[in-house]
């Protein structure tokens, strides 16, 4: 049983890195928490599942086009709702991008009903054993999607130059601009790039689960953020690390103290892992200048 | 710029404060209709419910109106959304109560919105007849507060006696932590050792969960003849599937509220076989079942399912009270009081003393992906 | 406003107020009831947010504990409200200090999780830990206050006793941030290496701020379980912390005038558009974005005064 849960949790675990990801490089740059993440998630999903019902696409013409769509709504958002902001008082942007939030479950709400949607897909049902274990094909499509998403985010910032550019912006808003840098194109990336991660994050949680709807985004949102956190926010590496660590801590937790208490074991664990780390596991010092 | 921007949001403001009063004012004067009111989840994570009891309710009236209406009064649905939240139901219901043209309340979904409501429209004398709220502590609620669905404690004692006769030894309960999952987890595992049933797991998960691998996977070590779903068919669909993809084979059995169409569209093959109890099936025995699915087919072109079927019984009770007593408040109380063998698509129906309804169930089975009278 | 008078005027208008209300109709009496209840948290919310500047996103955890507290105490206890009210007001208070003390050295975002976790954590035990809380059935039953034998039935009686406590809630904080502590308090949240180096120690004032507003969200609290005689976990998410902050921001941070409008425009806003029924959560959330747009510093915001806390007269809006 320790062996399935430990599979349990890393495919959900993958599932919040990703999420998490998206929370942690607009942090990076911007210093907000972008509240709104969870529902481009969730639209991520729909959008991908109304690429396969309606238009009747193949799932990876759906991956990419959802994810194309939803980096556009990520940068949109960007561009009307916290742009506007970004000298004003750190906790404005947030409360806007809860009213965001708020519009866009209502929107999902309106377009596609509350109901939940199965996904309209064969794929996944099958199931592989090795010798105690269950996989099912999608636990296998999650946990290798994701790795190679993730290998291949750390190559583009590591070893590309708008890569490099980015990981400049984050560093600092102002010298990046110095050095000729365009701020705001590496602004509307880092939402470009989260959110075609979420969006694909989406679509395999809808097929995992066979569930859509419009809610969805609210818990997803919040662990992915507690992934980020745990990792250290801001942190691409931490938000890997966090969204694993909180996948697995979960599934066990669940396992073998209470299913009830699942989310008060990962909410204790982020906070002991914060009061030893105050910047999480991967955070860098939080140095006060004088 | 910025002196536009605000003054242009104060203008939207105000001018939605206006359309809203007007609206408000508008509602006064329709044209002296009969009004009954309808307190339902309309947004929020429990809105596909809130739509059924929108549509059974609105299909319930028009079938009156369409008949001549009420000594020639139309009778008009007046919905209120509660979103499923106590605190918003609390301020429906009041919304409700100072309305004096609204007769009676068909609402609220939760059981936890009824009971946070009931003491408003029992103060206020008038009735709320919940279409869906199982939970025993609805019984004590007031003599204003009344329902058409059987308490959760008939059904799981029911189930336990089915189980028995089905041949299950062990069976694994998964129950939502709410007030309907746990009301049906005790009295199940009360009546278990009479049936000679033994409980090898029961775990719960909280509404809204959508991942039951953990869960699944602890059932699995156990090996159980059956799990018993006490929740809603959404989750049940899931574990279904999930379980499936887990490779655990097992029978499934639940209560009346796994009934729908969703669960055959979410839960695929993997609900096939699946056992439940039903008031409410058309194309069985119950005639007025089937002219009831057939009347939403026309109307809304989708299949009922169980909470359409309780608010459709909930709303035309409330009108079978206006007609037979007149418009009036605490007639239509009296009248609920002495109902006896009303007959409806969830079956026959009386109310006892406290409000609360008797009836019997159908068995229900999956085949082929529809559902089916168990033989 | 600034003058005495001009006090006594909006008090007595408050006073009077129902008798005109009532005319109208109970619904109308309800609302202002839980307007006056959301005054009351994020008046409290604000001491810790717009005052000591510490990002919490639990509040609705400090409320619920406050109404649980009340509700056990007046069913088990069968104590009457008014004891019940300090004893969630002091329970609350001691949760406020427990939570604040380990985690006030966190700070900013990180502190907003905690917060955040702190209050799923309370939620869930509400939810889970069925033998004291009857979990999700909740607690029926709550007795109404009675003052002199009196027991309080009509919502006219309710509206007075909240109006009551907002002032109470009012005067009280009003006093503490106006004091020596609420400079020591804005010091720390403008510059808390400042503050250290002029002799404040950070950690004791943002403790104070974090115990005092869960103390009046919890007479809040108190309040709610007494007014519904229900209580049960489902009025304690995380969205009704998120509504409560929103009152916060909205109104604009460090400004208690600003808190209270904040809590009339979020009750009223969702009860006008109750007519659009499908569109009124999308029209709420579009509204947020446009009002944060237009208004970053909130409607009553510290820019709206001429002069501000130190005296000064205030540097122009930003750009």
């Amino acid at each position: 049983m320790f062996l399935q849960q430990l599979v349990n949790g890393l495919t959900i675990g993958v599932i919040y890195a990703l999420i998490a990801l998206g929370y942690t490089m607009v942090y990076g740059i911007l210093k907000m928490v972008n509240f709104a993440h969870g529902d481009i998630f969730m639209f991520g999903s729909f959008l991908g599942l109304f690429f396969m019902k309606h238009l009747h696409m193949p799932l990876y013409l759906a991956f990419l086009l959802s994810a194309a769509a939803t980096s556009a709504i990520g940068v949109v958002i960007e561009r009307v709702a916290y742009r506007p902001l970004r000298t004003a008082d750190r906790i404005v942007p947030l409360i806007s991008a809860l009213g965001v939030s708020t519009f866009l479950v209502s929107l999902a709400q309106k377009l596609w009903g509350t109901e939940m949607h199965p996904f309209p897909t064969a794929f996944g049902r099958g199931t592989v054993t090795v010798g105690s274990i269950t996989f099912s094909e999608i636990q296998i499509l999650i946990l290798v999607l994701s790795f190679i998403l993730m290998l291949g985010l750390h190559l583009f910032v590591t070893r590309t130059k708008t890569g490099t550019a980015m990981r400049a912006t984050s560093m600092s808003l102002t010298n990046a601009a110095l050095m000729g840098i365009n701020t705001n194109h590496m602004i509307s990336l880092a939402f470009a790039i989260g959110s075609a991660l979420a969006a694909c994050a989406g679509i395999m949680v809808g097929i995992y689960y066979n569930a859509v709807y419009p809610t969805m985004g609210y818990m997803a949102g919040i662990n992915a953020f507690t992934a980020a956190v745990l990792g250290g926010i801001g942190s691409i590496p931490g938000a890997m690390l966090g969204g694993i660590l909180l996948g697995v801590v979960e599934n066990l937790g669940g396992a073998y103290i209470s299913t009830q208490y699942q989310s008060v074991i990962s909410f204790t664990i982020l906070i002991i892992v914060l009061m030893i780390r105050p910047t999480g596991i991967l955070g860098k010092k939080d140095i006060n200048k004088v | 710029m910025k002196k536009t921007g605000s003054i242009l949001a104060s203008i939207a403001l105000a001018a939605s404060l206006l359309a809203g009063c007007s609206a408000n004012g508008g509602k006064q004067d329709a044209d002296g209709a009969i009004q009954i009111g309808l307190a339902a989840p309309i947004s929020g994570t429990q809105a596909q419910y809130g739509e059924a009891f929108k549509n059974g309710a609105e299909l319930a009236a028009k079938q009156v109106n369409d008949a001549g209406g009420i000594d020639g009064k139309k009778v008009k649905i007046v919905i209120q959304d509660d979103k499923g939240d106590p605190h918003e139901a609390v301020n429906v219901a009041n919304k409700f109560v100072t309305d004096k043209d609204i007769l009676a309340v068909v609402g609220h979904f939760n059981s936890s919105a009824t009971l946070a409501t009931a003491p408003i429209y029992n103060k206020n004398k008038i009735v709320e007849i919940s279409p869906s709220s199982s939970a025993p502590a609805v019984t004590n609620a007031g003599e204003y507060t009344f329902r058409v669905i059987t308490t959760d404690a008939f059904q799981a004692a029911y189930l336990a006696d089915w189980s028995k006769e089905l041949g299950y030894r062990k069976v694994a309960l998964i129950y939502e932590q709410s007030d309907f999952g746990l009301g049906l987890l005790d009295v199940y595992k009360e009546a278990a050792p009479k049936n000679n049933i033994e409980i090898v797991a029961a775990e719960s998960y909280n509404p809204g969960d959508k991942d039951f691998s953990t869960v699944l996977t602890k059932i699995k070590e156990k090996q159980p003849d059956a799990i018993f779903i006490g929740g809603f068919y959404n989750e049940a669909a899931l574990i279904a599937q999930q379980a499936q993809k887990l490779g655990l084979k097992t029978d499934y059995i639940g209560v009346d509220s796994l009934y729908s169409e969703a669960l055959l569209e979410l839960g695929g093959d993997a609900v096939e076989n699946m056992k439940l109890i039903g008031f409410f099936y058309p194309g069985g025995d119950n005639e007025e079942a089937t002219k009831f699915a057939e009347a939403y087919q026309t109307a809304y072109n989708s299949k009922p399912d169980t909470y359409a079927a309780y608010a459709y019984v909930a709303t035309s009770v409330v009108i079978e009270a206006i007609k037979h007593n007149g418009a009036d408040r605490e007639k239509i109380k009296e009248y609920l009081k002495t109902l006896h063998d009303y007959k409806g698509p969830t079956g026959v129906l009386s109310f006892d003393e406290n409000g609360d309804v008797v009836t019997t169930p159908e068995r229900l089975t999956i085949r082929n992906g529809a559902f089916e009278l168990y033989q | 406003m600034r003058s005495r008078a001009g006090r006594f005027a909006i008090v007595g208008l408050l006073i009077l107020l129902p008798l005109l209300l009532q005319q109208i109709d109970d619904y109308i009496l309800h609302i202002a009831i839980i307007i006056g209840i959301y005054a009351i948290l994020s008046l409290s919310l604000n001491v810790i947010v717009g005052y000591a500047g510490q990002f919490a996103l639990g509040h609705a955890a400090f409320y619920g504990i406050g109404a649980y507290t009340a509700a056990l105490i007046m069913l088990h206890g069968s104590a009457s409200f008014w004891l019940a009210l300090a004893a969630a007001a002091a329970v609350t208070g001691l949760f406020g200090l427990l939570l604040g003390s380990p985690v006030i050295r966190l700070r900013g975002d990180y502190l907003g999780i905690v917060t955040l976790g702190f209050g799923e954590i309370v939620r869930l035990i509400f939810v889970n830990w069925v033998d004291v809380t009857r979990g999700p059935m909740g607690l029926p039953g709550i007795p109404a206050p009675s003052l002199f034998g009196h027991a309080f039935t009509e919502k006219i009686e309710f509206y007075y006793l909240i109006l009551a406590l907002v002032l109470l809630t009012y005067f009280i904080i009003n006093r503490i941030v106006h004091s020596g502590i609420g400079l020591n308090l804005l010091t720390i949240r403008e510059d808390e290496t400042l503050a250290q180096s002029v002799g404040i120690r950070p950690n004791p004032y943002k403790l104070l701020a974090f115990s005092l507003g869960a103390c009046f969200a919890g007479v809040a609290g108190a309040y709610w379980a007494a007014y519904i005689s229900y209580v049960s976990p489902d009025s304690f998410r995380y969205l009704d912390s998120v509504n409560i902050l929103a009152m916060v921001i909205l109104g604009g941070t460090a400004s208690l005038p600003g808190s209270i409008l904040g809590a009339i425009l979020l009750v009223l806003a969702p009860e006008i558009l109750r007519y659009m029924n499908d569109y009124r959560m999308m029209l709420l959330g579009l509204a947020i974005i446009l009002m944060m747009i237009f208004k970053p510093s909130g409607f009553w915001g510290e820019k709206h005064r001429k002069y501000n806390f130190y005296g000064l007269a205030q540097k122009g809006g930003r750009k």
